[in-house]
């Protein structure tokens, strides 16, 4: 399975095996190491980080979800799937940290929009083969038909959770850094949690400005917003 | 008892201050919006994530968390990877129907093909 063999090389080195750790003559684990905490027997973290790459890995986690909670959301998750469940989190702490505004949402858009992109695409050529036109120009793409706006309710509906999922492609950062070729109205994420406006605060939950920024932020060369930044920010009115 | 409690404040059992970092991103009309976070992340690291960011990246950033949060309780093992797999996969599939169309119009527009449909029977 691609996810236990990703999981084994980076995260628990030991071939996904439960054998790391666990308060046994392994050492503590790669998470009781950072939290320098005994590796008790049974350790739920042992078996996925290792007391080399794993502590890398589980301060990232700490950071983002706590311990605790990660801890809390393990145990009610199978054992056979807790492998699985910690590349995930890693995953998305990972983004969090590396883009503290969207994480690995900036990832599902980028992904939706090229979708949306070949989608309009592919209708507009079926159509041109249907007619058998004689060859002319295609149209540039900007002048095709704008692919609808993108909301959380065309995002995959949960269903079935598939038996297995290929998760060798999470960590590829070039996948992080594709930018929307076209700018589109976007219906925030948020169309399920409405965000109305707070008795203080700013004026109003702009749902199409919120994307419209998070737009142009991926097309500008800015560096991801810290603490410290020093980039120039597009005024945004609060 | 302060009856503007924002749904963090709520959610907390705690007065919430003027100047509360929850209060303009977790209305108190959603106490979903909070909840989901609060079991995912935790408020501390939700707090934590907000005040890093400038004001104005700080409701994108409330939202995403919120979506984050949603698909991990939706999907536990998964969260958002879940998603970004599903929107892999259909990927793919447009792009492999693109390179069909794409062949398949390239076969139409040959010359010999149009000779070919030009011909009398």
């Amino acid at each position: 399975m691609s996810s236990s063999n990703f999981a084994s090389s980076s995260m628990s080195g030991s071939g996904g095996s439960s054998s790391g750790g666990g308060g046994g003559g392994g050492g503590p684990c790669g998470a009781c190491k950072f939290l320098r905490r005994k590796c008790v027997t049974g350790c739920i973290f042992a078996p996925h980080f290792d007391s080399e790459q794993g502590a890398a890995h589980f301060a990232a986690v700490h950071k983002v979800f706590g311990a605790s909670n990660v801890s809390k959301l393990l145990l009610h998750i199978p054992v056979e799937k807790r492998q699985d469940a910690v590349i995930t989190i890693c995953y998305e702490a990972q983004a969090r940290l590396r883009d503290p505004v969207y994480g690995c949402v900036a990832h599902i858009f980028a992904l939706q929009q090229q979708v949306v992109n070949l989608q309009a695409e592919v209708s507009y050529l079926q159509a041109h083969l249907a007619t058998l036109e004689l060859p002319t120009p295609p149209p540039p793409p900007l002048l095709a038909p704008p692919p609808p706006p993108l909301s959380i309710a065309d995002l995959p509906a949960f269903s079935a959770v598939p038996a297995t999922y290929d998760l060798s492609s999470l960590f590829d950062p070039t996948a992080w850094n594709i930018i929307p070729h076209q700018r589109h109205e976007i219906e925030t994420l948020t169309s399920q949690f409405p965000t109305t406006a707070a008795p203080r605060g700013d004026g109003g939950g702009d749902l199409q400005e919120l994307a419209r920024e998070f737009l142009a932020r991926r097309a500008a060369p800015a560096e991801p917003c810290t603490n410290q930044q020093a980039s120039p920010l597009p005024p945004h009115s609060t | 008892m302060n009856s503007s409690r924002c749904a963090a404040c709520k959610h907390l059992r705690r007065r919430c201050p003027s100047d509360c970092i929850f209060a303009p991103y977790f209305p108190s009309n959603n106490p979903r919006r909070f909840a989901y976070v609060h079991k995912i992340f935790g408020a501390s690291n939700v707090g934590k994530i907000l005040q890093d960011l400038p004001v104005s990246y700080r409701r994108e950033a409330a939202n995403t968390l919120c979506y984050e949060a949603y698909c991990r309780i939706k999907d536990p093992v998964y969260g958002c990877a879940g998603i970004v797999d599903q929107l892999n996969e259909q990927l793919k599939v447009a792009e492999y129907q693109l390179a069909t169309i794409r062949a398949a119009i390239t076969t139409t527009l040959q010359p010999s093909y149009l000779l070919d449909q030009s011909l009398p029977m």
